[in-house]
This record gives C-alpha cells, structure tokens and sequence, in this order.
C-alpha cells in the first residue's frame, strides 16, 4: 500500500483522533457508551455514514453547486442515516429501540460532515472512502474505551457477561453521563502525555 | 401552569448540554471568552425558536402515520415518519442560511469572530436533537412547542456562558501540561454536569 | 458546464432530493414487513413473558415466527372494550392476521379524554383463563410500559412486565432487567375499594399484609412512582371490565353479558336483558 493510503488510514486512530484531537462528535460519545454493545453498534454505524457519506460526496465532487454545498451534503448524509436506521429497525430491532435518538443524531455527528469539508470534497473517491472509514475507526476505537470502563465499573460486566465476581458492588456514578466526559479527560491526559506535541500552550 | 413548569424544566432538567450532552462539538470549541460563547448561544435560542416550531407543525400534519388524513380519507394510512430526518435537517439548514445572511449585513463583527462556527448551528446536535425529541414528547400544541424550544435554547446558553466564563478564570490557573485545554475543559463540563443532576427529576 | 448558474443550481438540487427520496421510500416499503413483524414479535413477547408461558430471552432466541405461532396457540380470545368495560370489537388472533392494539402512547391519551379503546388478551394456561392488559407510563426521562396478567377472573395478578425507553440503566432501568421486581407482582391484587389509587409501589418496602402494594427500587424513585401512577391510571380505566370479571357488580348498567348477569347483576336484579348482548366468541 503506497504511503498516502497508509497515512490516511492511520492518521485518524491516534494522531488525527476525530474525539480527543479535533474535537468532533462529541455528543453521541457520552450517550451511548454505557454499555459495549451500544457502544459497538453505534461505532459501527459511524464507520458506515461516514465512510459511504464520503465515497458519494467525493464521486459528487465536482458536479455539486458551491452555493448549495451544504444541503447536498446533508442529504446524502441523512440517507445513508435514514438507510442504516431502517436496517437496525429490520434486523436488531432491540438495539435500535435503545439508540434511537442517537442514530438520526449521526446525521448531525460533526465527524461525517467535517471529513466532507476537509477531505472528500477535494480527493478522489478511494482515498474518501478510506478517511471515512479511518475517522469512523477512530472514534469507534475512544467509544468502545468509554464503554469499557463504565460498563466494567458500572455494572461488572462486559457485553453483558459478568466479569467481576458478584460482591462488586457497581459504581453507579461511572453510569452517568458526566462520568463519561471525565473519562473522556483522561483518555486526552494520557493520549497527549505519550504525544507530547498535541499539548497546547 | 403547563407553561411555567415546562420553560423552567427544559432549562434545567431536560438541560440540553447536561443532561443530554447535545451540541457538545461547538460547545466546546466557542467557549474560550464568554463574548463569542454569548454570541453563539443567542444565535441557538434563535434558530431553536423558529425551527423547532415549524418543525412541529411538519411533523403534525406531513410526517406522522395519519398526519396526511387533512387531504383526504385515502391518505390516513401513510406514514412518511421515516423523511423525519431529512425534512427537519432540511428546515433547520434553511434558516441558518438566513440567520447567516442577517448575522453577516447587521452584525459584522460577531460574524467574523463566530467565524465557522456560525454555519455548523446547522448540525449542531442540540437543534437536530430537540427536533427530534419533540417528535417524541407529543407536544399538544404549538404554543409548547416554542416553549420548549425557548427553554431548551436558553439552558443551551446558559451551560456555554457558564462554561465560558469558567475557562476564563481557569487561564491563570496551573493546569498540568497534558491536561491543559481540551483534557481540563472536558471534566469540567463532567463536574458541570454532576452539579446539574440535582436538578434530575424535579417535578414542578 | 457552469456549476455555479442559478439554472444548475436548482435541476441538481431536484435531482439529488429526488434521487434520496426515491432510495429511501424503496428501501422503508421492502423493510417494513420486517419492521412490523419486530414490533408485533416484541408486544406479543412482552404478553408472553408476563402470563407466564416463557422468559423474555428464551422467546428471543425463537425468532419472530415462532413468537406469533406461540400467541396464535395460546390465547382464546382478544377484544377491545371502552371506558364503561363494555366490548366494542374483537382482534384477531389467527395466525397471518394478528391483530394486536399496541398504540399505547395514543389510548393513553384517550383514557384521559374519556374514551378509550382498551385491549384485553385472554390466554389459556393448563386449562386456566389468564387475561392480559397492557398499562402505559411517563417514567423519568421517557415512556414506560408493561403488561399486567390476571388469573382468571381478575382477582389475582399472576405475571407481570415492564419495559422502558431511556430510563438510567442500573436505576430506572431494574423495572426491566431485575426479576425480583416484577416477581413481587405474583399473588398482588387491584384494590377495587380504592379505584383512583388501585396499586402502590412503596418507597423503603411495602407492608407484608398489604395485597395491593410491592416495594419500590432504591434508586429508582421517579421511575417507581411514574410506574405506580400508569398501574393507577390503567387500573382504573379497566376497572369496570375488573369488577365485572370479579363479580363485584360496580356499575349495573356496565352488565351486559351473559357471563356477569350470572352473579353481581342478578343479585340486584338489574340485569337489562333489553341491553344488546355481546356473546363470548371463540
């Protein structure tokens, strides 16, 4: 695989992190990562939008009118939501149930719009594809993080099987909400402690 | 009164940024001073306001299953719920082109320093969002939804002030390189949060 | 071309909300029988669970087939009544055609304004009726709801289940995934000498001698209380229909049928034979 490929289907994992470095899609992060299986089903979805929103927005590339920009983007955006929603609805019915609002949320996730801006509207449509799929990674990777801790620490399990023995008693605090943001914190703490160029002044 | 209670509950319970964690990606960003942070988050009150609203009344009589019957009998059974996404997305990109275009001619300076984040209102997850959760919540009229999107809009504003205002103070502070910024501003907003939850499940 | 003119402009921007709208309504028609079947599959697992035939996670290992053949097997009969316990149409229950009133949001509304439409599933269990109702709530942050069963002539519940939207897991969220909770319901009654406030759910545990009250979840106020307040709502919007099954002869000009002028409406004597009588079918 030549260099450039590489580099963008690495970059976005730890360097170029859509969560703890440029700051995009934080919302759905916090919500869905009280357990693995949410947390996985909606990592995947992500990889999905944006990596697809991508490959269609580049193939659009040169044919979209700047001044309607925008609203194209959005409408393929909401579609391929729209598409993967309907799917989850047909074939893993429960889990939809638990992530509803988060999934149309994804249309808004500033991760998929923010790689059209930065990346498919000005390259071609493989290299578009992989950035999507790479920045859906790298967010999927901090989410399952997330919801590692607070499933582990939460409720003693993982994926719904019991890994601490019965007297743990689950910390409920890691359940909420607030928690997942200090979590998010440390995640930052450590990742700019190993990279130490990502510090600001 | 009905519209008492639901103002200061979407306000605080049902905070948009505390409780739901929406418009975080912004939220973060703006708030370094709290000059902008109060630029944005009146811009939100007012894109919440006029979008939500209509966004009601298109889900009322367009996208409901059975919201068509106005147009005739045949049409009871169509259920168009699943053009929610795009519809609302649809409106709420419409008018921040607009509020864009009166921000720009009337309020130069604040457009420039809102800069880039003035179009992303558009997906900005809390708008989206309080669409979506009036869809949910069966508002009985018109008059509680523009309620909730005042609420929702000014405890938006509320959180971002604050938070600004916080990170203001905290530029003096010795915050431990690695921490320093995103790290230190997100378990603020973690402590924020918390301090929030005693407004959890008031019921007024 | 030039990209930029008004006239590009708008045919592109028709053709791309065309295009979208075109694959999206296409992709909802071929989903939605699947779509439907998962809520029919998950109402009817619901009722299930809660009269006892299965655990909510065996049915779902079955698949949605299974699940609408077990409920076809099993209940007798279903039927809609109105506020005043009187039937007003039948739901069929042959397999194919499953006709289920699962718009709770809707007839909860309905019950407020007066005039709902309230579903009742009767199942066979071994020989014994079990009647099933559903009941529909506000909890903390979202919707909650469940189904009662009843033996059967509703002086007992023997099952129950709860499930909800978005309600804190880990607190809230125990109305569904503890079984403690809803085995509590085994055995409990409505309390018909208190129709506005039927069933409580105590906050730091109920009296033991207490037949209409189960303890509530630490933790877990709010839900338990939005809880406590739908089983109240629902409870009294059936009464009529509960009484009646109990032979407690409430309201004589709810007697409409030949099953209850056997006991409470003749003992009064005020059994209208001239009322419109509704057979029991099937």
């Amino acid at each position: 695989m030549n260099e450039d490929l590489k580099k963008t289907l690495l970059n976005p994992i730890f360097k170029g992190n859509p969560i703890t470095v440029l700051v995009l899609g934080i919302c759905s992060s916090l919500a869905v990562t009280v357990q693995l299986k949410g947390a996985c089903v909606m990592a995947l979805s992500v990889i999905i939008v944006t990596g697809l929103s991508s490959l269609v927005v580049s193939l659009l590339r040169n044919s979209i009118p700047n001044r309607v920009r925008i609203i194209v983007q959005l409408v393929v955006v909401a579609m391929m939501v729209i598409l993967v929603d309907q799917v989850l609805k047909a074939y893993a019915y429960a889990i939809d149930k638990q992530l509803s609002v988060y999934i149309g949320l994804i249309i808004t996730n500033c991760i998929v719009m923010g790689r059209i801006e930065a990346f498919a509207l000005g390259n071609k449509p493989i290299p578009s594809l992989l950035d999507g799929l790479a920045n859906g990674a790298g967010y999927g990777m901090i989410l399952i993080i997330v919801a590692f801790f607070r499933e582990l620490l939460g409720s003693g399990t993982l994926f719904g099987f019991r890994v601490l023995p019965e007297s743990y008693v689950p910390n409920n605090l890691v359940i909420l909400p607030p928690m997942a943001l200090i979590l998010l914190g440390c995640i930052v703490w450590v990742q700019r402690s190993i990279q130490k160029d990502l510090q600001e002044k | 009164m009905e519209y008492i209670s639901l103002f200061v509950k979407s306000i605080f319970v049902d905070n948009m940024i505390f409780a739901y964690f929406l418009g975080m990606c912004s939220y973060l960003a703006v708030s370094k001073n709290v000059k902008t942070a109060n630029g944005l988050g009146i811009a939100v009150i007012f894109v919440l306001l006029c979008t939500l609203p209509l966004n009601y009344l298109l889900n009322k009589f367009v996208l409901q299953p059975g919201a068509l019957s106005w147009l005739g009998e045949s049409f009871k059974d169509v259920d168009l719920s699943f053009l929610s996404f795009i519809l609302f997305i649809a409106v709420i990109a419409a008018f921040v082109q607009i509020v864009e275009m009166v921000v720009e001619k009337f309020l130069p300076s604040l457009y420039s320093s809102l800069g880039i984040f003035l179009p992303l209102i558009a997906v900005n997850c809390a708008i989206l969002g309080g669409s979506l959760f009036m869809q949910q919540r069966e508002f009985l009229n018109v008059g509680e939804a523009a309620t909730y999107a005042i609420g929702s809009g000014i405890g938006w504003w509320l959180a971002i002030v604050a938070l600004a205002a916080i990170r203001e103070k905290m530029a003096y502070s010795k915050v431990p390189a690695p921490l320093k910024g995103l790290g230190i501003t997100f378990m603020v907003v973690g402590l924020m949060g918390m301090a929030f939850m005693t407004f959890m499940g008031i019921s007024l | 071309m030039n990209t930029n003119s008004n006239v590009y402009t708008i045919v592109y921007t028709t053709i791309i909300v065309v295009v979208a709208a075109a694959i999206l309504a296409i992709a909802a028609m071929a989903l939605k029988p699947k779509q439907d079947a998962n809520v029919k599959a998950e109402t009817i697992s619901q009722m299930l669970t809660a009269a006892g035939f299965s655990s909510k996670e065996d049915l779902a290992k079955l698949g949605n087939d299974k699940i609408l053949e077990m409920y076809s097997q099993n209940v007798k009969t279903a039927f809609l009544i109105d506020a005043a316990g009187k039937k007003t149409g039948e739901l069929e229950t042959e397999i194919g055609n499953i006709e289920l009133q699962d718009n709770l949001k809707v007839e909860n509304k309905n019950i407020a304004k007066g005039d709902p439409e309230l579903p009742v599933y009767v199942f066979e269990k071994d020989g014994a009726e079990i009647n099933v109702i559903p009941i529909y709530g506000a909890g903390l942050w979202g919707p909650i709801w469940g189904y009662i069963a009843f033996n059967a002539n509703c002086t007992e519940i023997v099952g129950a289940y709860f499930d909800h939207e978005s309600e804190t897991p880990g607190l809230g969220a125990k109305i569904k995934d503890e079984a403690w909770f809803r085995e509590q319901f085994k055995g409990e009654q409505v309390n018909f000498k208190n129709p506005d406030d039927s069933f409580d759910i105590i906050k730091g545990g109920a009296p033991k001698d207490d037949k209409s009250a189960v303890d509530a979840i630490t933790g877990a106020t709010m839900t338990c209380n939005g809880l406590d307040a739908a089983l109240d709502t629902w409870f009294k919007a059936y009464m009529p229909f509960l009484m009646k099954k109990a032979g407690a002869a409430a309201s004589d000009d709810s007697c409409c049928g030949d099953e209850c002028c056997g006991d409470g409406c003749q003992d009064k004597g005020t059994c209208d034979h001239n009322h419109e009588h509704n057979h029991q079918e099937g």
